[in-house]
């Protein structure tokens, strides 16, 4: 990192990247560092010992803190890699339409300013680690935690009959320790990434369902079993990208009442401070449009797009070129017995749209 | 042209170079000048009856024309008044395609219609080729139809195959062919008389225009429909009469507009054909729009490109498209100001037979880029 720099840059660079890190503390998964595909690593043929997970906890890019929880728990790693798996491609899913696709060019830089998309990308962030950890504890993956036991449920009964609700209590509690959120700060930024965590957390929670099942006499609902459910994690999703596309720009004020400073959105003009509702995702400054290649993102040329609907807007004027494309699918399928599907593979020509680079 | 332009620039003798600059500015004018018979559409044309006393004058006031176009305007005097109207209607409809846009369209008050923006054999350029072509063809045609020229009278196209048998085909349809034909002639009449170099950068020019102006003319033949007319007992459809209409041009319109979208960028081949620059996509048909050069940046005004600039030009605040704006004021920001609208509400239906509103005044924003 120091090679070919003048001696005064490296301990500058050096700090930039702890205070980059520090920043890192309050979310996980989202530097850009993050390795798209985890290699299995030395360790992959040997017999589970119990022992395999520190050295993956070593692998990630976590603060101190951090790591001193990943070795304590041992399905904690697992959790955390199927946790950066998720927002990825959630937040490809749902952004899969717009300009900026959340690729992860220019990641990096996009992190360090406060756009809207830094807030979606805090907020699905943090769903997915919740989502994630609820899931491993009522999956049993997780030595810590197991199945939810919240009162009110009948949970002996839920025991026996091999039900096993998704523990966001823990999980909940758990992020809290793991991001740090303890510590209210002063800073704008810090303020607005916890708020916007908070929000993600928020989205989660407000997916836990109560399910149940029905299994009297002759399926009737006499004896009824129920538990919590988290709602798939592509409902989360859609509910963000609506927080996303309904966000408020914040600025600071400082409370009179108290002499702290706190977030304000910019419209509402009534009597009280207005402050951003719990559930809505905060911003600074507005985004750039990601139309020509910059550093946060590589522009939308050559992007694939679909002629009636969006190849105008992702475009953005430059028109598209036409290609055809020869793509194989399955066809003329049927059923023999028993009990398998035999299908033909069918060749067929589409046109395919890419936007132009000018 | 631009290659006597800079031998005879290039005199180094005080009185050769005094000579030389009025010959410079002469030729100029000329490249500017090129290819404005659109002009025929800013100058209103509006009285016929001026033409029937000495036709020649009136040809050669026209600016703009070349010389066989001056020749056929001579040959075909009341042709000119509808050729200037498809050319009105065409820059029209580039107009309202183009409303929502950085470079819309304008145009600016001399000879050369759009300025130097059509210099640039851009996607625009092709544009505007295409949809005055279909502008004339539009004009001439209805023109047929409706009597004014005694060269042509109403269409006499074959009837249809696909046509019920039941359905009579006759009453007065829009005389496409002559109107296709027609145009051909005359907006292609420029750049026949011409001839260049193979492999130059004006022949790849003058192919270019001659694609586009075709492709325009097949779009608005190629939307022509069959229209009917029941006229049977009491207005029943037992009796049915068709005739070929030309589409309304809006439609035309929005059609090139999407072959703008989805125009071929072209080059020079060694044998001077114009081929793809990029190979794998699908090469361009007759129907397709081609252009040679980049767009220029419409952002910023600057004179020798002929673009206008978005400085002054009102935006949507809330659009997420080329008329939000972010992109219409290319990042420079926006000034907002209050305005009074006056329209009229609250119509009022009186017997008989008249329709009185009232005036209301409503104040809206309004966004103006930097």
């Amino acid at each position: 990192m120091c090679t070919g720099l003048p001696r005064t840059a490296c301990p500058l660079r050096l700090i930039a990247l702890c205070i980059l890190l520090s920043h890192a503390a309050a979310y996980f998964g989202l530097t850009g560092r993050e390795p798209l595909v985890f290699l299995p690593g030395p360790f992959a043929n040997e017999p589970p010992n119990g022992k395999a997970h520190l050295k993956q906890c070593e692998q990630m890019t976590l603060t101190r803190r951090q790591k001193r929880l990943c070795r304590r728990e041992p399905g904690l790693a697992e959790t955390l890699r199927e946790s950066v798996r998720l927002s990825l491609l959630e937040c490809r899913y749902q952004f899969r339409n717009e300009r900026w696709n959340c690729s992860m060019d220019g990641r990096g830089s996009l992190l360090k300013r406060g756009f809207k998309e830094t807030a979606f990308l805090l907020a699905v962030s943090s769903a997915a680690l919740s989502h994630a950890l609820a899931k491993a504890c009522s999956s049993g993956r997780m030595e810590r935690c197991t199945c939810d036991d919240s009162p009110g449920l009948q949970h002996r009964e839920a025991w026996q009959w091999g039900v096993c609700g998704d523990n966001l209590k823990y999980s909940t509690k758990f992020l809290k320790k793991f991001l740090g959120q303890k510590r209210v700060s002063k800073d704008l930024r810090a303020q607005i990434d916890t708020h916007n965590i908070n929000v993600g957390i928020r989205a989660v929670k407000s997916g836990l369902k109560t399910t149940c099942k029905c299994h009297g006499v002759s399926g009737s609902c006499a004896v009824r079993t129920c538990w919590k459910q988290l709602s798939p994690f592509q409902d989360t999703g859609h509910l963000l990208k609506y927080r996303y596309d309904t966000a408020v720009r914040v600025h600071s004020v400082t409370n009179s009442a108290t002499g702290e400073t706190e977030l304000a959105s910019a419209r509402r003009h009534s009597n009280t401070i207005p402050r951003p509702r719990p559930t809505e995702l905060v911003f600074l400054e507005e985004s750039p449009s990601f139309c020509r290649p910059s550093r946060y993102s590589p522009g939308t040329a050559g992007r694939p797009c679909s002629k009636d609907t969006s190849c105008s807007s992702l475009c953005c004027g430059r028109g598209y070129n036409t290609a055809l494309r020869l793509t194989t699918l399955s066809c003329n399928c049927q059923v023999r017995w028993c009990c398998h599907v035999e299908c033909q593979t069918c060749l067929r020509e589409e046109e395919v749209y890419t936007c132009k680079k000018h | 042209m631009m290659v006597k332009l800079k031998l005879m620039c290039s005199v180094t003798d005080t009185r050769h170079t005094v000579l030389a600059i009025t010959f410079c500015a002469f030729f100029m004018h000329v490249i500017v000048e090129a290819n404005s018979w659109w002009s025929l559409a800013m100058n209103p044309l509006l009285i016929p009856e001026a033409y029937i006393i000495g036709g020649q004058p009136l040809c050669s006031q026209l600016e703009g024309l070349s010389k066989g176009q001056r020749k056929l305007c001579q040959l075909y005097q009341d042709h000119m008044q509808f050729i200037g109207e498809g050319a009105k209607t065409g820059i029209q409809e580039c107009q309202y395609q183009f409303r929502q846009r950085r470079w819309n369209c304008s145009t600016v008050d001399n000879s050369s219609v759009f300025g130097r923006v059509m210099q640039i054999g851009s996607r625009e350029t092709a544009f505007t080729y295409a949809i005055s072509a279909a502008g004339v063809v539009n004009a001439v045609s209805r023109a047929c139809r409706e009597g004014e020229l005694s060269s042509c009278g109403c269409s006499r196209a074959a009837r249809p195959k696909d046509l019920p048998r039941d359905w009579l085909w006759g009453g007065c349809g829009d005389n496409l062919n002559y109107g296709y034909r027609f145009s051909k002639e005359f907006v292609d009449a420029r750049e026949r008389e011409k001839t260049f170099a193979k492999g130059s950068v004006e022949s790849a020019r003058l192919l270019m225009n001659l694609h586009n102006n075709e492709a325009g003319r097949r779009m608005a033949s190629d939307l022509a429909h069959v229209s009917c007319k029941c006229h049977g007992v009491s207005g029943s459809c037992s009796l049915k009469t068709c005739w070929l209409q030309l589409a309304d041009f809006r439609k035309v319109g929005d059609a090139l507009k999407e072959k703008y979208d989805s125009a071929a960028a072209m080059k020079l081949n060694s044998r001077g054909k114009l081929i793809q620059v990029h190979s794998k996509f699908n090469s361009p048909t007759s129907h397709d729009l081609v252009y040679i050069d980049p767009s220029p940046d419409y952002c910023i005004g600057n004179k020798s490109t002929g673009s206008l600039g978005t400085q002054g030009r009102l935006c949507n605040k809330t659009s997420e498209g080329m008329d939000g704006c972010a992109l219409m004021c290319c990042g420079r920001g926006y000034d907002q100001y209050k305005v009074q609208l006056v329209e009229r509400c609250h119509c009022k239906f009186h017997w008989c037979c008249y329709v009185k509103c009232k005036r209301c005044s409503r104040t809206v924003d309004q966004f103006v880029c930097k």
